[in-house]
């Protein structure tokens, strides 16, 4: 049989063509089902899966000076990112060594983010590293470099505690700012933090076209892109060149300088010693760096400036005066004697000058600083009196200066001591303590500025700020920090005369004569706080010029000693720098007179300080 | 007899030209989709379809060469052929070179060919060389174990290299081929339902069910009591065997397998070749993006798109309207060799082109049925288009051979 029977074969045929036909109508029916039917829903997953969005990060917003000297700009510095979606896990834990990350702490980043949003794991590396990486870049698919800022300070630029610092984002600041992509920079402390929206700018986005290894390719449809726009450049009152010399001027000190513009509020210049080198915390910030920093038991990541709660000793002598004044518990010419010591009940307290002042009216006791004669008026004016005018002059609140962790500080009130020590608890001796700035009270070197600003401005007073304007990038106009002006209400012209008054004495022949400036009216007080630490704080709060006042100063020299020796020098340097530009010579007064000249007249440069401190008694 | 002297007279214009032209223009849609989908991410895209080109033309040549050769050649070179595409496929499993963590390849120099592709004619032509003997009746257990064990050879040397596609094409070789030749329905019964049992066995339910449908026909085919019981027992034994022979699968054969039966449980591994597939092929829409347009293929997110995955480009760059031409394609040869293989006079002839047919139809139901998730991701080429030198020529060479049967339709099996 070598051939088929034909009939057969027809038969055959037949169904053969038929299965034939039934597989085409079976093809045919599912490439009809996604091509006609499911068609738009797989024309959008093809456009997913090759169209990527990304976030264009706009350039962090400049920090300028008065005299648009950049302070704060951004150098680039790359990054390491890995794509969650195309990086393979063995790949990963090999970079991450490499790369000297936890690879745990990345795994735990990478989770949490789906898809094809890079992932930085290593910020600002080195070259070496970026070159090994981009060697070996056939070897990684998923791994990527980004350039990335960094904050970028200029030679001789500091100030850390102005500036803050920025960081990568943390959970709960995502919960707070949903706006902010996981490992996105944010302001962490000072201007960085409080003019984060500001300074942060726009972020823009880009359709980029990526291959199936998430490779870009290029533009998808530049008319859909946002460029992102630059952060506010933020330009600040003070000129950096007087921040730098005040800066000299604190440096091997502990403490504060604080110096306000009375007319606007504007800061001038704020010290807080010691301090760090903002660089170190730029970037990648190394463990070790970070705690040293922390450990440090100088503590110079405490802006001492705002942060800190000091006991203000004498200068504080001058809101009992006004409360006693305004008050009209005494006038001017109400003497007290000062035989150098004072009985309380069973307790006796000294005078800081052991032979007495003799009899004093107002004037005298501000001028020589009589604790005597205060205590005697702080039991005068009482506790409610004495809290009232303090918190008018906002102590115990924030000045609400454009930083962030201002400290309130503390005014005692009855209800506080009742708290604290009970009802009966505590005496008249707490009281005649507070008069004289000492006890329970305490306060920062900028509210002291504030009230220095206060006393100037008999009553008026702006908020304490650095940014004077900032320039916005997106309507490209120039805003003006808006000037708060506040005033001080229920005190007479006259009692603010009498204490300028007597504040000028103070500086003209009394305890903070070092700290008149030569040619200028100045104004001033002197503080010698104890504390339990050691030597007291050196104190001087003052502003100048006295008819006119432009700026108001407050400077802290921790267990510096004498305010009037330690303290007033220093405001005044900084007042002369401020007025001249330059520093005053004059006569010097020698401790040792044995071998030179007892007066002399020297230029000062002012990083070397030949002039020991005089010690003369306040 | 005057047609037979045509033939003779002027035998350039016997050839088949309608086999000619739907296998230049198939093999020009493939050319056209390999360069497409190689063109931009690869490299060394050019080589890719300058290769598939050459092969093309060697190929072209060799089928019309095929063409014109004497009749009886082919014939009596059958079971030569087999027993050489039986050897090279015993090298492979020794000597073959890796690929796909497979071993299938066999590099002569630097030619690599694939034995496997070659020993599917191998074996069709040996298979049709027997049983068009005239003592061969395949209803008769003898010869009906020779032809099983034709099939079997192969089918085991390339299970063990391991391909289960490829070996699965010589399991549905057999089928047609016993059905052409004659073969009782009751003995097609026997052999076909054991692999609905395979199937049905992963749930007894329908296992149970299945076992009582086939006792009801079993009853009223009127067998000897004795095959009867033979033939319940074997689909018992197929039930009780198959989850051994499970667990005899290579991981990834288990998992290609799993994720045909749903995709998108695993969107990252196994199953992302058929979503990108499907995403390809859908968005293409009605008209298609256009050539070397689809964003799916030229971004690479298509697996193997120049190979297992061609069709998925042709899909996505040409649409509903491109895909209706080449089934309709595929369709008009599979209908025509059906045609052909009543027309020729030769047994032989006849049952070559049934198991040519064969193959290519299981290739390209598989094949395209993988890229819209209608089949399981086996790994068989799309045969005129996908690339692959050695899948080509063998088509071309199946296709020469039919040509030459179709000219010689008059002739006698030898």
């Amino acid at each position: 049989m070598r051939e088929f029977d034909k009939n057969k074969i027809v038969t055959k045929r037949m169904a053969l063509t038929v299965i034939t036909l039934f597989a085409f109508l079976f093809l045919l029916s599912g490439f009809l089902r996604l091509q006609v039917i499911n068609r738009d829903q797989y024309i959008q997953k093809s456009i997913d899966n090759s169209i990527r969005k990304i976030q264009l990060y706009p350039v962090r917003g400049l920090i300028l000076d008065s005299e648009n000297k950049i302070l704060v700009d951004n150098r680039s510095s790359f990054s390491i990112a890995v794509i969650p979606k195309v990086i393979n896990i063995e790949k990963l834990k090999g970079l991450c060594d490499f790369l000297q990350v936890d690879y745990e702490e990345v795994q735990d980043k990478i989770k949490k983010l789906y898809g094809f949003r890079p992932v930085i794991i290593a910020r600002d590396v080195s070259n070496e590293i970026l070159i090994a990486i981009e060697e070996q870049r056939q070897d990684l698919p998923g791994v990527i470099t980004l350039v990335t800022s960094k904050r970028y300070y200029p030679d001789n630029v500091n100030s850390p505690h102005i500036f803050g610092t920025i960081g990568e984002i943390n959970q709960v600041e995502r919960i707070m700012n949903p706006e902010y992509d996981q490992g996105e920079m944010i302001g962490k402390s000072g201007l960085e933090k409080r003019y984060e929206k500001e300074l942060r700018g726009n972020k823009g986005s880009q359709f980029l076209i990526v291959d199936a290894s998430g490779r870009e390719l290029g533009n998808y449809d530049s008319y859909q892109d946002i460029p992102p726009i630059h952060g506010s450049d933020h330009y600040l009152k003070m000129n950096y060149r007087h921040q730098q010399i005040a800066e000299s001027l604190m440096t091997d000190n502990r403490g504060a300088l604080v110096a306000i513009d009375v007319r606007d509020g504007g800061i001038l210049a704020m010290v807080s010693k010691p301090d760090y080198d903002p660089r170190l915390l730029t970037g990648k910030i190394e463990e070790d760096v970070w705690n040293q920093l922390q450990n440090d038991e100088s503590r110079p990541l405490f802006s001492r400036a705002i942060q800190s709660g000091y006991p203000p000793g004498s200068t504080y002598k001058l809101v009992a005066a006004v409360a006693a004044l305004q008050d009209k518990i005494i006038t001017p010419k109400w003497k007290a004697n000062c035989p150098g010591y004072f009985k309380l009940g069973r307790k006796t307290i000294n005078c800081w000058k052991a032979k007495g002042h003799g009899s004093l009216d107002l004037y005298g006791a501000i001028k020589n600083s009589c604790n005597v004669y205060f205590f005697q008026l702080g039991l005068k004016i009482g506790l409610d009196s004495w809290s009232k005018y303090s918190k008018l002059f906002g102590f115990g609140s924030p000045t609400g200066i454009d930083l962030t962790n201002e400290n309130s500080g503390l005014v005692p009130t009855e209800e506080y001591f009742n708290r604290v020590f009970g009802e009966n608890g505590w005496t008249t001796g707490n009281l005649a303590n507070l008069a004289i700035g000492q006890g329970e009270l305490l306060t920062t070197p900028i509210q002291l500025a504030q009230f220095a600003m206060i006393l100037a401005n008999k009553g008026v007073y702006y908020k304490p700020h650095f940014v004077d304007h900032l320039y916005n990038y997106s309507t490209r106009t120039t805003t003006k920090f808006p000037a708060q002006t506040e005033y001080v209400h229920g005190i007479d012209d006259e009692v603010y005369d009498i204490i300028r008054k007597a504040m000028r004495m103070v500086c003209d022949g009394g305890t903070g004569w070092l700290g008149k400036v030569p040619g200028i009216e100045t104004a001033g007080k002197t503080g010698s706080a104890q504390n339990p630490h050691g030597p007291t704080h050196a104190w001087f709060i003052g502003f100048a010029p006295f008819e006119k006042p432009e700026i108001a100063v407050a400077v802290i020299v921790e267990n510096g000693g004498g305010g009037g020796a330690v303290a007033a020098p220093i405001a005044r340097k900084f007042m002369e720098i401020y007025f001249f530009g330059k520093l005053v010579p004059r006569p010097v007064v020698k401790v040792d007179t044995t071998n030179i000249p007892s007066v002399e007249t020297i230029f000062n440069p002012i990083d070397i300080e030949p002039i020991r401190p005089i010690h003369i008694n306040r | 007899m005057t047609g037979v002297i045509l033939i003779q007279k002027n035998k350039f214009l016997s050839l088949d030209f309608i086999l000619v032209f739907i296998v230049t223009c198939l093999v020009s849609i493939g050319l056209t989709a390999v360069y497409s989908a190689t063109h931009i991410a690869v490299q060394s895209s050019g080589e890719y379809f300058t290769k598939q080109l050459m092969v093309a033309i060697i190929g072209f040549i060799l089928m019309i060469g095929l063409a014109f050769i004497p009749f009886r050649y082919i014939q009596r070179s059958s079971y030569i052929f087999y027993g050489i595409s039986i050897l090279l496929l015993i090298f492979v499993l020794i000597f073959g070179s890796r690929g796909y963590g497979a071993e299938r390849w066999l590099a002569i120099g630097s030619l690599k060919i694939q034995p496997s592709e070659f020993c599917k004619l191998a074996t069709i032509m040996a298979v049709a060389n027997f049983i068009s003997k005239s003592d061969v009746d395949v209803n008769k257990l003898k010869s009906f174990l020779v032809v099983i064990g034709l099939m079997i050879v192969p089918f085991v040397l390339i299970v063990r290299q391991p391909d289960l596609g490829t070996s699965l094409v010589f399991l549905s070789i057999i089928l047609p081929l016993l059905y052409w030749s004659g073969l009782n329905w009751f003995y097609l019964f026997v052999i076909i339902t054991p692999l609905i049992t395979f199937l049905l066995s992963f749930n007894f339910y329908a296992f149970l069910g299945w076992m009582i449908v086939i006792s009801l026909i079993l009853i009223v085919s009127r067998q000897k009591p004795i095959i009867l019981i033979g033939v319940f027992l074997l689909h018992i034994f197929v039930g009780l065997i198959t989850p051994i022979l499970w667990s005899q699968l290579k991981p990834y054969q288990q998992q290609r397998i799993l994720t045909f039966a749903n995709p998108e449980a695993d969107p990252q591994g196994a199953g992302y070749q058929i979503i990108q597939s499907k995403v390809a092929i859908g968005s293409g829409g009605i008209w298609g993006k256009g050539f070397l347009e689809g964003t799916q293929t030229q971004l690479r997110f298509l697996p193997a798109q120049h190979t297992d995955f061609i069709f998925s480009v042709i899909g996505e760059e040409w649409g509903f309207s491109g895909v209706l031409v080449v089934l309709i394609l595929f369709t008009l040869i599979l209908l025509y060799l059906i045609y052909l293989a009543g027309m020729v006079r030769s047994k032989f002839s006849s049952l070559v082109i049934i198991g040519t047919a064969t193959v290519l139809f299981f290739h390209i139901v598989v094949n395209i049925g993988m890229t819209i998730g209608l089949a399981p991701v086996t790994g068989l080429p799309l045969p005129f288009i996908s690339y692959g030198g050695s899948f080509l020529l063998s088509i071309f060479l199946m296709m020469g051979m039919i040509m030459n049967f179709s000219m010689n339709r008059f002739s006698h099996s030898v």
